[in-house]
């Protein structure tokens, strides 16, 4: 290479390093440009970027770079003087000509070369956009198609090209940096020039260049030193006031706090046993010491989730106009932090839901304008601290999801039932959009259809331990609502004994405690057919021994109603279960260690942490032991669980059912989901209000329906009369059978005999034996139509 | 022999760093004007000549050059504009605002060496 100066590499580090810095600010420059495009200070930070990069070039001999450079800079002087006008075009060649100099940079630090593509077009385009400056708005708009294909055909080229680049980057990423920023670092001069809820300038993202010069970051370091002699106590500029540090750094750090402080944890324990003073005050010392240091220590992994979403304006920007939609982004709570690995886990999943949020969400400038909306839809990002968690929301103001079309759609890919579907809430119902192999576009695009579902996102969000939720109101727009805990490395639990072994249950896991004395264990605990469940609060729930599950030798069965039974209640997807373990300690804070090779994909762990005494504790995966229980995807409240092997072909359905007897060997069933509870009351207790046998209830009186009598069979006489509660719009009613039998789940086939008996909604073969399947709204109509007032008027009007 | 470098560019002060250290200067750096005429203020020994952008935030290199020359202790303070083909027209203005040379980038560590060879033999 024939350059001006020696040294060059260092130099060409530096640049390189400064150049892509400054290119992330450049994007966002220009998308705000759009929005607001007489903006003189941004066009003058925008000229300076490739103003400098220009001028650096001539001393490197880097004279593609220089070329294009040279001509966007011309462009934008004119832009900047106020001769030519920002347009759509224009912005598109601008950021066109960013992504060529990416794609050179990227070339120059993986081999020192340009690279080959020609960037002629590019050039041409450029240089024409700064001569139609008579018109600015003619050449914006008018002549419409020519230079608008223009603009398209050389951002292909382009693409092209920054794409091979890249592909030749990714190889060499091998190990990621990151920068440390501290918060007033983040703020530019540019920045505090702006009012605080700005739209799309973002604060500058050292981070977020820094991984694409992975390669180059230790020229940062050196270049911190050898520029080091700071001219003036007070460091200025950003560059100065961080540095650059290996995340395995951190890392590493991390896991050293997380011994220490579980280090610190066993002599805490020993010093509850000493009297020596000195020592115990020492100890005090070295805990405080220790909890500072890891809140420090954690701090450094912590970034803002800017450095997420400052990658969005763009994506947002491009799809749009692709679309050929008018989209403004706002962003609030940017500065919200986050641990890295959490940033790095949620950066795919956002891009998606606000791809989507763009593509199926906001609706093109003519349809909202009929509809009485801006002509520009507004796509809001929100990210607060709540709880120990961090949220994140995307809000649009589109179209909405439409509940009917969602049900149709799961219907036709038997995800549900139909009569799932006619229970569903609306909430429920917008939240199928996340069940697997579901998805709402009406075509599939080349953005947002890419196979990768709702399904994924979701996934991937509650692989961090987060959660997701979606709200949407038909034609006003849906909100998407993301909770994720601040970090993975440290995490709240609760420690459980069973078996003489200790367990650790995440926090974010648990609902509630139940402890059960002895005596309460046989009237509360119920066994269906081999299946034990728990009415909590009128809710079956379905009981899980771990001792059991892990196949551990019980120290003393505490089932059997020996002793008191500890259930921790746990949901473990849409379902909940109550996990019952010998005893509950505490909750404590634990470091997260991965399991060894040898054990690692066990699905009932998550991994492994050390308590006090210096003993390790397995941390469960309550995901996975639901599954190896069967809980998921059998008593699933919804049934979104894994319905996809044949379409449902309306009477040929896949149903969970209550099977009882009602007397004479007759069996009956009636589909789960409307069973509220299951209950026994002693013949005693029942009453006569009129015509009508009631019983008290829960301080309500609730009507009883004896199915024997309606049915006309003669079921055993019993001292305890077993009934099956139907609750609907806050009333109930009880169904009194002769004998509950089981829970199945079974794909049945409904048969309808002409000559049905009244009350009766077909019968099915379940688990081989004929079954009629009780229609409750007809028995209830005919036996205690009062019973449901306020349903029955309800329904009426429905 | 002294001088400050006045970019907003790391690379461009590393350099410009290069060359006048190859010619025997001792070199000090600031990222804008602001830090410049701090840096100016606190050095203990004089400063004989500033190379100044002309485009950077903060403080353009106009008024960086305005701001010195308003300063009668910086009277004998040499002033270099570095500009580049885009920005030379505005250059006339800093050299009416009392600036004594301008260089465009990009240069050589000759053309710098002449140029200051000349401005500092001749005192302005």
């Amino acid at each position: 290479m024939t350059t001006l100066i020696e040294g060059c590499d260092e130099i060409v580090k530096d640049f390189l390093v400064e150049s892509y810095e400054n290119l992330d600010q450049l994007d966002q420059d220009l998308v705000a440009l759009e929005q607001d495009p007489g903006n003189r200070e941004i066009l003058a930070s925008v000229f300076r970027t490739i103003h400098t990069i220009k001028g650096t070039c001539g001393f490197l001999d880097f004279g593609k770079l220089e070329k294009v450079a040279h001509v966007g800079e011309n462009l934008l002087s004119k832009l900047r003087d106020g001769e030519l006008e920002l347009d759509a075009n224009r912005t598109s060649a601008l950021l066109t000509m960013i992504d060529a100099i990416r794609s050179m940079l990227s070339h120059i630090e993986d081999d020192g070369s340009e690279g080959d593509a020609d960037y002629g077009n590019l050039i041409d385009l450029l240089t024409n956009l700064q001569q139609t400056g008579s018109g600015p708005e003619a050449a914006g708009t008018a002549p419409g198609r020519a230079p608008d294909r223009d603009v398209e055909d050389v951002a292909q080229d382009a693409k092209r090209s920054a794409e091979t680049a890249q592909a030749g980057g990714d190889g060499t990423l091998g190990s990621a940096e990151t920068t440390t920023t501290t918060a007033q670092a983040a703020d530019t001069p540019q920045d505090s020039a702006k009012q605080t809820k700005d739209t799309v300038q973002a604060a500058d993202t050292p981070q977020d260049s820094a991984k694409k010069t992975m390669a180059t970051a230790q020229a940062a370091e050196t270049s911190g030193t050898v520029l080091s002699p700071a001219p003036s106590p007070t460091a200025s500029s950003l560059t100065e006031s961080t540095i650059r540090v290996d995340v395995d750094h951190l890392d590493r750090l991390m896991n050293l706090v997380g011994e220490l402080v579980l280090a610190r944890n066993q002599i805490l324990q020993f010093t509850s046993k000493e009297e020596d003073a000195a020592f115990v005050a020492t100890s005090q010392h070295l805990n405080m010491i220790t909890t500072e240091l890891q809140e420090g220590v954690m701090k450094t992994r912590m970034q803002p989730i800017g450095n997420v979403w400052n990658k969005l304006p763009r994506v947002v920007r491009d799809l749009a106009r692709s679309c050929g939609k008018d989209v403004k982004i706002i962003m609030e709570g940017k500065e919200t932090e986050l641990d890295k690995t959490i940033i790095e886990a949620i950066r795919d999943p956002l891009t998606h839901l606000v791809r989507n949020s763009v593509d199926h969400g906001i609706e093109i400038p003519e349809e909202r304008q009929a509809l009485g909306k801006a002509h520009e839809g507004t796509l809001l990002l929100r990210a607060f601290h709540e709880g120990g968690q961090v949220n994140i929301e995307i809000t649009d103001d589109g179209g909405g999801i439409s509940t009917e079309v969602l049900k149709k759609k799961a219907l036709e890919r038997s995800i549900i039932t139909t009569e799932q579907a006619a229970r569903m809430s609306e909430r429920e119902l917008l939240n199928l959009i996340f069940a697997p192999g579901f998805s709402t576009a009406k075509k599939v695009t080349k953005v947002s259809g890419r196979g990768v579902g709702m399904d994924v996102v979701r996934t991937n969000i509650e692989k961090i331990g987060g959660s997701i939720d979606l709200q949407s109101k038909e034609g006003s727009g849906t909100t998407i609502r993301i909770k994720i805990p601040l970090t993975l490395a440290i995490i709240p639990a609760l420690i459980v004994t069973d078996s003489g072994d200790r367990f650790a249950i995440p926090q974010v896991n648990l609902l509630e405690l139940v402890r059960l004395e002895a005596e309460q264990i046989e009237t509360s605990i119920e066994d269906i057919n081999g299946s034990p469940v728990y009415r909590l609060r009128g809710n079956l729930l379905p009981l899980v021994f771990l001792n059991k599950e892990l196949k551990m030798q019980a120290a003393e069965s505490s089932a059997a109603g020996s002793s008191a039974v500890s259930i921790v209640v746990l949901q473990a997807d849409e379902q909940q279960f109550g996990l019952i373990v010998d005893e509950i300690n505490d909750t404590e804070e634990i470091v997260v260690k991965p399991l060894g090779t040898q054990i690692k994909d066990l699905d009932t762990f998550a991994g492994a942490t050390i308590m006090g005494d210096g003993k390790i504790a397995l941390i469960l995966d309550v995901m996975g032991l639901a599954q190896r229980a069967g809980i998921i995807g059998e008593l699933s409240s919804h049934g979104i669980g894994e319905h996809k092997e044949q379409a449902s072909t309306g009477s040929d359905q896949r149903r969970t059912l209550l099977v009882f007897s009602i007397g004479d060997d007759r069996r009956m069933a009636i589909p789960l989901d409307l069973v509220a509870r299951l209950e026994e009351f002693p013949i005693s207790s029942v009453e006569v209000a009129g015509d009508r046998e009631v019983v008290q209830y829960r301080g309500e009186i609730m009507p009883l329906v004896r199915l024997s009598r309606f049915f006309n069979t003669n079921p055993d006489e019993t001292e305890q009369l077993q009934v099956v509660v139907y609750s609907h719009m806050s009333r109930s009613i009880g169904f009194v059978v002769e004998e509950i039998i089981d829970i199945v789940e079974e794909r049945i086939t409904v048969t309808i005999d002409p000559d049905e008996q009244m009350g009766l909604d077909g019968a099915a073969v379940v688990q081989e034996k004929v079954t009629d399947l009780l229609d409750v709204d007809a028995v209830v109509g005919a036996a205690a139509p009062e019973a449901l007032e306020p349903a029955a008027t309800a329904e009426a009007e429905a | 022999m002294h001088a400050l470098v006045i970019d907003d560019s790391r690379a461009v002060r590393r350099i410009l760093r290069g060359f006048l250290v190859d010619l025997g200067y001792e070199v000090v750096e600031a990222g804008d004007g602001e830090e410049a005429l701090r840096e100016l203020k606190l050095s203990t020994t004089p400063v004989d000549v500033a190379l100044v952008d002309w485009n950077m935030p903060k403080m353009s290199g106009l008024e960086f050059v305005k701001a010195v020359r308003a300063n009668a202790q910086w009277d004998r303070l040499v002033l270099m504009m570095v500009t580049t083909e885009t920005e030379i027209e505005k250059v006339a203005a800093a050299l009416d605002a009392g600036a004594n040379e301008y260089v465009m980038k990009p240069f050589t560590k000759d053309i710098i060496r002449e140029k200051l060879e000349l401005l500092t033999s001749s005192p302005v």
